[in-house]
């Protein structure tokens, strides 16, 4: 049985873009015009069918993912957030971030986004380096990146995030830092850096770009990591980089194994029950059939979590965290006991992957490099 | 139930592709074995690993009802012997139960070194051998080389030889009928206390111990009580009958008959093969004369990946002695990979079968150390060691001298391929003892160490030939040579499992050879791994297995965990192959890394 219910947040899917990225596995779909009004009231009407188990809660974060969700007008924005707080509780220091492609058109709008409620920013910058950007398929410019910047802060979003991508096709080293040196001159809150990884399903998979080999790699990890400890940010996770205080709550929550509710198709939500079941489902994927959905059949799947999968799943996600998990969490969060994962925490720390140090558990440097290896003994 | 002139017991002796299956097939089929709907090709190898490879590696029987053409009905035992050269051993056991045999020859072809060998045992085993030609169908087939060709290798008469071809199905009559003319029935009184040889056994799960028995006297029936001579113990039978070749039964079994017996024997070394049995009521009758156990030739370490399978392993081995004698075990304990068992077997090929038995019938995972073969150490102290294992070397300065075993091979080559196989056997350390020409086909006689003989030289040899020619070979004897052990250090520490023994003139080449075969195998791991082979404390190769730099996904949106689920499960299921020695995890493969170094 599990004392106290986790935390929750909402993660709403907008699944439009304007044109798919070669690299880019997830749920997003090509489209000129966007059924805007006709999404907003599904996705209501979604919501609406989730309160049950939000279960008295009150939301503590939302995430607005995508495809391009800067693509909506502000005024749908607007529509769509009024909905959320008239339908769930918000908390004190609610955290709503919504993710941006850096293009013109959008930049126009961050004020709107900001005056409808959001109030953190993700912009897919991915790079400040017009030819990279061609090669990853971006539809905008390193100037267009520059200016969107600009025009965040001035839209009033002290909370910015920027997401830059680097082992980019054919990038030298110095490249992948001068991306950092660029972002870096915005002084953001918080660096979402992470290496390219070719996902099965996409474009490069089928037509591999040529990477860079693995010494420019390193290097560019190592020298990239030196720079950002320099400006004062950390890596409080494997990709994510913040000044003090500015993590993003609402990826805490899933690295901690938290619960969040999901609108929008192909959204995945996470819900603890109080007898301790633990269910993921996952909304309809294609844009249409999740429109057309009737109330209480916008899920495409469920399951619940048995003893089997707690460990592995809790852990992929909690030693991602630089500062790991306390030990008791494991406990409250899955309602296993220790002994359950008894085992592999005594190998791996003889291994020394992993740190035991007040009943805080947490990845050694060189685990948290190898941290899938480390995950996999859970599984 | 037939009278004993009625009764013909044979065996059919042929070299791997001459198409000894598929003529059991024809015959099975010609004398209504099997409605056509349940011919499954080749029918009597019954294991998958039969079928899949195309040998037989078990002996079978099956009982055939023959309506001859003089209007007399005929029961004809077939047992089938396997025809690669790694189980000689069976043959002998085989053609024990039969009065005759039928030599089969691809008419294309000629004679082979394997049938020339097994055609010998029938024959000291006073059997009448009768040729068959087959493959007749096939342009190059030439009878007349052929038949003169089993005249002077064999010293058979094949003036009379029996042209068929099993693929079309041409002459099989005539062969049925030859066969019942030539072969003589059985011998053996049915009014005598009962005495039957166990030819094979094997483990039902169903039934127990099921044993293949040739009723030499007397008759044994349903709810007979009998003994079996080497254990003294009383059994009553409880199913009988014979194999046509589903298992059909008849309620008793009479001198000259070949079947089946159940007796409800769960314990496996319950029937013995080649042990007695005998009536409860007449314990004095004498043991037939058995067979002989036969030496392995080629030892290997097997081990559990997971030690928790280790009981299970020791049943399967159990159960695969009982009807495979030259199956040899005892435990063995390695540093590396904690408890297994030294096995021995009769060549590559049979222990690739028991390998993949275990892991397909039993369901382990295993891993095989790179086999080796017998050596004898005279010790400074004069103490004579047999070595059966490379890490039980004794200390080289207790070591006087080392003895290698040497095989005497014979070969039997077409005139065309000789110069490729001299240089093979050349290479392969052989001296030449005889040459002769005989018809087409050269025979070669030459000593080459066992421990080439059984590495790759048979594969090799088909290789140089196109698969012309063909091998016998048997154990000589022991003879001193300049060996030392090859160990292999996997991060500095030596790993007792991997070691293998090499002559002088090999060390550098099998060292480097093998340790970059070894890198290929090992998978990156976290740290640098080196891989060292070292002749006492002197390394003569070395390579570097390079450290991963990190092994970690980037980017991980929280919300769907589905896709990184199933790679961490993969990566978890990947890692179940591997063993972990020291730090390093070492795949199954690379155990067998000195298999496959390209020679």
């Amino acid at each position: 049985m599990l004392t106290e219910l986790p935390p929750l947040g909402l993660y709403i899917h907008l699944p439009w873009c304007e044109r798919k990225c070669p690299y880019c596995d997830f749920n997003s779909h090509e489209a000129q015009v966007i059924p805007e009004q006709a999404y907003i009231q599904a996705l209501l009407q979604d919501l609406d069918g989730e309160l049950a188990r939000a279960q008295g809660r009150q939301l503590s974060s939302l995430f607005i993912g995508g495809g391009t969700p800067s693509l909506f007008s502000a005024a749908a924005i607007a529509t769509l957030m009024a909905g959320i707080s008239a339908r769930l509780p918000l908390a004190k220091h609610f955290e709503a971030t919504m993710e941006a492609n850096p293009g013109s058109a959008e930049a126009d709008k961050f004020a709107g986004f900001r005056a409808a409620g959001i109030n953190r920013l993700s912009l897919g910058v991915q790079s400040f380096n017009d030819a990279q950007l061609q090669a990853l398929g971006r539809v905008h410019s390193a100037a267009q990146a520059h200016a969107a910047i600009a025009m965040a802060g001035r839209a009033g979003f002290d909370n910015l995030n920027i997401d830059l991508m680097h082992g980019l096709p054919g990038q030298q080293s110095e490249r992948g830092l001068d991306d950092i040196r660029s972002a870096l001159s915005y002084q953001p809150t918080h660096l979402s850096w992470y290496q390219l990884t070719i996902e099965p399903n996409t474009l490069f998979h089928k037509r591999p770009p040529t990477l860079p080999v693995e010494d420019t790699l390193a290097a560019i990890q190592e020298g990239g990591e030196d720079i950002l400890v320099a400006a004062g940010l950390s890596a409080y996770e494997v990709s994510a980089w913040s000044l003090p205080g500015r993590e993003c709550r609402h990826n805490l929550n899933y690295w901690s194994f938290g619960d969040y509710l999901a609108i929008g198709a192909g959204a995945h939500g996470k819900i603890t029950w109080p007898d301790g079941r633990i269910e993921r489902y996952a909304k309809r994927k294609q844009p249409k059939e999740y429109m057309q959905a009737q109330a209480g059949a916008f899920t495409g799947s469920q399951r619940w979590l048995s003893a089997e999968d707690l460990p592995g799943e809790y852990m992929m996600n909690a030693l991602r965290l630089a500062e790991g998990t306390e030990l008791q969490a494991f406990t409250q969060r899955t309602g296993l006991s220790l002994e359950t994962i008894e085992a592999p925490l005594a190998a791996l720390s003889q291994r020394g992957l992993i740190e035991i140090v007040d009943g805080k558990l947490r990845c050694s440097a060189v685990g948290w490099r190898f941290l899938d290896t480390v995950v996999a003994e859970f599984f | 139930m037939s009278d004993l002139q009625h009764i013909r017991n044979f065996s059919i002796i042929a070299h791997i592709d001459h198409g000894k299956s598929t003529l059991a097939d024809r015959f099975i089929q010609h004398c209504g074995g099997l409605a056509s709907r349940e011919m499954a090709e080749q029918v009597l190898d019954s294991m998958d690993i039969e079928r899949e490879r195309g040998i037989t590696i078990k002996a079978q029987s099956v009982t055939l009802d023959y309506t001859a053409r003089d209007g007399q009905v005929y029961q004809l035992n077939f047992i089938d012997t396997p025809g690669h050269v790694d189980f000689s051993y069976e043959v002998s056991r085989s053609l024990s139960a039969c009065e005759g045999a039928l030599l089969v020859v691809d008419a294309g072809q000629g004679v082979e070194a394997q049938s020339v060998a097994n055609c010998y045992t029938a024959i000291e085993q006073g059997l009448e051998v009768l040729p068959i030609l087959n493959k007749m169908d096939l342009p190059q087939a030439d009878p007349d080389k052929v038949k003169l060709e089993i005249e002077e290798i064999i010293g058979i008469d094949a003036s009379d030889a029996c042209p068929v071809s099993a693929k079309t199905g041409l002459g099989i009559e005539d062969a049925l009928e030859y066969l019942v003319e030539k072969i003589p029935p059985p011998e053996g009184d049915r009014e005598a206390p009962l005495q039957a040889l166990i030819i094979d056994s094997w483990f039902d799960n169903y039934l127990g111990v099921v044993s293949l028995v040739r009723v030499k006297q007397g008759v044994l029936r349903k709810r007979d009580k009998f003994i079996i001579k080497s254990t003294g113990k009383s059994h009553q039978v409880d199913s009988i009958g014979i194999f046509t070749p589903k298992r059909l039964e008849t309620g008793l079994l009479q001198a000259g008959e070949v079947g089946f017996v159940v007796a409800g024997i769960k314990d496996i070394q319950g029937a013995p093969v080649g042990d007695t049995l005998v009536s409860a009521q007449h314990l004095d009758v004498p043991a037939l004369p058995g067979f002989k156990r036969v030496k392995p030739q080629v030892y290997a370490g097997i081990f559990t990946i997971s030690s928790d399978d280790y009981e299970d392993f020791r049943d399967a081995l159990a159960k695969l002695t009982l009807n495979d004698a030259s199956l040899f075990y005892e435990p063995e304990t390695s540093d590396a990979l904690g408890f297994g068992f030294r096995c021995g077997f009769l060549g590559m090929l049979h222990m690739e079968i028991i390998q993949e038995r275990l892991e397909r019938e039993y369901d382990l995972d295993l891993i095989t150390t790179a086999p080796t073969v017998i050596y004898e150490v005279l010790k400074k102290n004069g103490e004579l060691v047999q070595v059966d294992n490379p890490s039980s070397l004794p200390d080289v300065g207790d070591i006087e001298e080392m003895r290698e075993p040497i095989a005497r091979c014979s070969i039997l080559v077409p005139q065309d391929y000789l110069g490729n196989v001299i240089t093979l056997c050349v290479e392969k350390r052989g001296v030449q003892k005889d040459m002769q020409f005989l018809g087409a086909q050269v025979s070669l006689t030459y000593d080459i160490p066992m421990a080439e003989v059984v590495l790759d030289f048979f594969d090799r040899l088909k290789s140089v030939s196109r698969g012309y020619a063909s091998l016998d070979y048997g154990f000589e004897r022991f003879e001193a040579a300049k060996l030392s052990r090859l160990d292999v250090l996997i991060n500095g520490d030596r790993v007792d499992a991997l070691a293998i023994i090499v002559h002088h003139d090999q060390v550098q080449y099998r060292g480097r050879a093998l340790t970059e075969k070894m890198k290929e195998l090992i998978p990156r791991q976290m740290f640098d791994v080196a891989i060292q082979a070292a002749i006492g404390g002197k390394v003569v190769a070395r390579q570097t297995v390079k450290a991963l730099r990190k092994n970690v996904t980037a980017k991980c949106y929280g919300g769907d965990v589905s896709r990184k689920r199933k790679l961490l499960e993969k990566q978890k299921a990947g890692k179940k192959r591997m063993k972990q020695v020291g730090n390093v995890e070492i795949p199954q493969s690379a155990f067998l890394a000195v298999l496959k170094v390209d020679s």
